[in-house]
């Protein structure tokens, strides 16, 4: 059972000069209080800062050690910071204090790599040598699980990857997880027990080559052997290398995370740069069109006219028209062409002749005149109806008004595009791009190395299979002098076999323990009662049931908050290490009746629980009427300036 | 020059400041040739009751053959003004004044599509 017994604090972010508290050594909870930006996070780090050495920022950022110091102590000329933990554990005390200070020769210290972090180690006032220290820290709570012991309730949605197997973070929970409920004791014997079969094997081989009869399948299965060797070796190499580059793509995806508006503005800009080089294409087919059509504008422009002039055009024909036939019949009648009248069709005498020849002006000339002027007016007419045909200004306006409709479209988006630019730095795009290239690359690196995998696994079966059929062949073969290595192979091989089996069966009752802790867990948390509990599948990724047996496919942020909460509380019950849970944010999203409810089960998580609230998430009254006697101990997170914060017992 | 007046012209011009004018209404109005643009700023100016007239100055650019190859502008420019005896060299007068009337300045380029869009409906 590990416990902690107190914090020292010297110059460590917002905690100015020496500061301390205890943590009672009674079961319970003990809450601090502060508001924002007060240091409830940096409290957090304290503990982590002492265990691993490390500070973590929002998103899982490593901090800066420069930033950790108090900036007040710093202006006075202070250059490092301290944290102190005492701690219980087995049955010992220890004392664990780690400084933070420039590097020597380092000069004045800019950033993180200008310090360097050390720590020792006492147990039972003792300095413990360096070797003894790490080992017996990594004892006391290595850092691969500390993320059940420390947490951050608002990164509890990360325990939501287990749940889908294609994230690079959920395998590493997984794996967290079996090691906090202690699966490793058991798959390190079955790694150990392989490794004697591998060399039972071996010395079998050996043993094969040194008789005449099995010479020949001795060489063989040594070579079977060798080749074994290698291929084990790069599928170790192998693995390791996929799990760094794993680590290093949740890394980029935590800081493309951080990044996230930086980087929508960046595909927002991208893809209206895009949709304007699109309408640029259409602007220049409208304008060819609009080119086309262009030539008889301008009989567009006069259109009214051209219609009132055809109009009047059309008038004055009819007028000369009329007066030409007119003409020409009376130069009929009066020359006696026409012997009766075309209209009445009675016969035209002589004297209505000369009548007739009289009234008539003398010669051609105002007839010639009147078709001369005829022929004009037709060809004009001509004219005007054949530039009214091809003018068409409803059809040039259309295609004018299409052309600035997207036109305006273009202009809006590129000053949308200007407007984005400004709030992008060129640093800060290079920096995305540069995260993306590398984070396609890493995608790259981890499908090739996944490929690499396969294929040497599929190596190794056949290697197995053809070491197999050989030494079958083999077992034939040999005489009593290669028995006493059979029996040692046989004896490898079935307790191998045994641990193997031994793992899943183990593995399967833990989750069947878990998914029945965590069901306990999520039915005192949750306010809703249809929920029946938690499913649990391979990678401890947990589903909501509801009381019809149907799992819950889609669940809020509050839900997955609950669950979260509901695995940590199992995996400390079914932990081979106990110790007490420190916990930043605990409520999330959570509304009130949750908030109680969490309030009311945190005691039964752990023998020691730290609570870093607010108040107004947890009013201190409501914390003692929920608590009761449970809660050992209150302390307030008091402002002294924005950069000074004094821990003050309640 | 009188004798000059009294004869229709045989060749169209711009005045040497409304070069600019022109080369810009072609660019901006989209035409395919620069005699598109001027018959456009022509038409311009009789939608704005330009008044009959000459204009002093203006270069040769055209030969009217190739400005009316069909003699179809002369026939429209008749029929609109009756009592007109030089169409061409009214229809030149009207290609200065309707240019005259795009120029919006050099930072201001012609504004055909508004020019269609304020063009009253038949």
């Amino acid at each position: 059972m590990l416990r902690i017994k107190s914090l020292h604090l010297k110059d460590f972010g917002a905690f100015k000069g020496e500061q301390a508290f205890d943590l009672p050594s009674d079961e319970g909870v003990t809450v601090f209080y502060g508001e924002n930006m007060r240091g409830k996070t940096t409290l957090l780090n304290a503990f982590r800062f002492a265990l691993f050495g490390k500070i973590i920022g929002r998103g899982r950022r490593a901090v800066s050690f420069h930033d950790m110091i108090n900036w007040e102590a710093r202006a006075d000329g202070a250059r490092s910071f301290e944290v102190r933990l005492e701690l219980s554990h087995a049955g010992a005390d220890y004392r664990l204090t780690r400084t933070c200070r420039p590097k020597s020769g380092a000069g004045a210290p800019a950033g993180h790599s200008d310090y360097v972090a050390d720590y020792y180690l006492e147990r039972g006032g003792h300095i413990l040598p360096a070797q003894q220290a790490a080992i017996e820290l990594e004892r006391i709570l290595p850092e691969q699980i500390a993320r059940f012991f420390l947490f951050d309730g608002e990164l509890l949605q990360e325990y939501e990857d287990l749940l889908h197997g294609d994230t690079d973070m959920g395998p590493k929970i997984s794996q967290a997880i079996e090691r906090i409920l202690g699966l490793p004791t058991l798959t390190k014997s079955r790694d150990t027990l392989k490794l004697a079969l591998d060399k039972a094997e071996e010395r079998v081989a050996v043993a094969a080559q040194g008789d005449q009869k099995t010479r020949e399948f001795g060489n063989q299965l040594q070579s079977l052997v060798e080749e074994r060797e290698v291929l084990t070796q790069d599928l170790f190499r192998h693995e390791r290398d996929l799990e760094g580059l794993r680590a290093k793509k949740v890394a980029i995806e935590d800081d493309m995370r951080r990044r996230e508006r930086m980087a929508t503005l960046l595909d927002k800009r991208d893809r209206l740069a895009g949709e304007v080089g699109g309408l640029q294409k259409i602007i220049s087919e409208k304008k060819d069109d609009i080119g086309k059509a262009m030539a008889p504008a301008w009989s567009a422009i006069i259109r009214p006219r051209l219609v009132v002039a055809v109009t009047a055009h059309r008038a004055r024909e009819v007028e000369l028209q009329s007066a030409v036939t007119r003409a020409q019949v009376l130069h009929s009648l009066a020359e006696g062409h026409e012997a009766s009248c075309p209209t009445c069709l009675q016969t035209v005498p002589p004297e209505a002749q000369a009548k007739i020849r009289a009234m008539l002006p003398s010669g051609q000339g105002s007839t010639d005149e009147a078709q001369r002027e005829l022929g004009g007016v037709r060809r004009r007419l001509d004219a005007l109806e054949a530039q009214l045909a091809v003018s068409n200004p409803e059809a040039l306006r259309l295609l004018w008004a299409d052309l600035e409709a997207k036109r305006l479209e273009m202009y809006a988006k590129s000053a949308e595009i200007e407007e984005i630019e400004k709030q992008l730095t060129g640093d800060a795009e290079d920096e995305l791009k540069g995260l993306r290239r590398d984070y396609d690359s890493i995608v790259r690196q981890i499908a090739a190395l996944e490929e690499g995998i396969k294929a040497t696994n599929e190596k190794l079966a056949g290697n197995a299979n053809y070491r197999d059929n050989i030494q079958k062949r083999l077992d034939k073969l040999a005489g009593g002098q290669m028995d006493s290595e059979r029996r040692r192979r046989d004896m490898a091989s079935r307790l191998y076999e045994l641990f193997k089996d031994s793992v899943d069966v183990y593995r399967d009752q833990l989750r069947h323990r878990v998914e029945a802790d965590a069901s306990r867990y999520f039915k005192l948390l949750t306010t809703e009662q249809d929920y029946a509990g938690l499913r649990i599948n391979d990678s401890y990724g947990l589903m909501i049931v509801h009381r019809d047996g149907s799992d819950i496919p889609v669940r809020s942020a509050g839900a997955e908050h609950v669950v979260a909460l509901s695995l940590v509380a199992a995996l400390q019950n079914n932990a081979q290490l106990r110790g007490p849970i420190v916990i930043d944010s605990p409520f999330g999203r959570l509304d009130g009746g949750h908030r109680s409810r969490i309030v009311e089960v945190l005691p039964d998580m752990a023998d020691q629980v730290v609570l870093l609230v607010y108040e107004e998430e947890l009013p201190p009254a409501r914390a003692r009427e929920a608590l009761k006697g449970r809660l050992r101990s209150e302390w307030a997170l008091e402002r002294q300036s924005a950069r000074h914060t004094e821990l003050v017992k309640r | 020059m009188a004798a000059e007046k009294t004869t229709d012209k045989k060749t169209i011009g711009v005045t040497s400041g409304n070069e600019r004018i022109l080369a810009s209404l072609a660019a901006e109005g989209l035409f395919s040739t620069d005699i598109e643009a001027a018959k456009f700023a022509m038409a311009h100016a009789i939608d704005m009751d330009v008044k009959r007239g000459t204009t002093d100055g203006a270069g040769t650019k055209w030969n009217v053959g190739s400005f009316d190859s069909d003699g179809a502008l002369k026939a429209v420019v008749e029929a609109l003004y009756p009592e007109e005896g030089q169409p061409y060299r009214l229809v030149e007068h009207l290609i200065n004044e309707g240019l005259k009337l795009f120029d919006k300045g050099s930072a201001l380029p012609p504004d055909v599509a508004g020019t269609l869009f304020a063009t009253k409906s038949a």
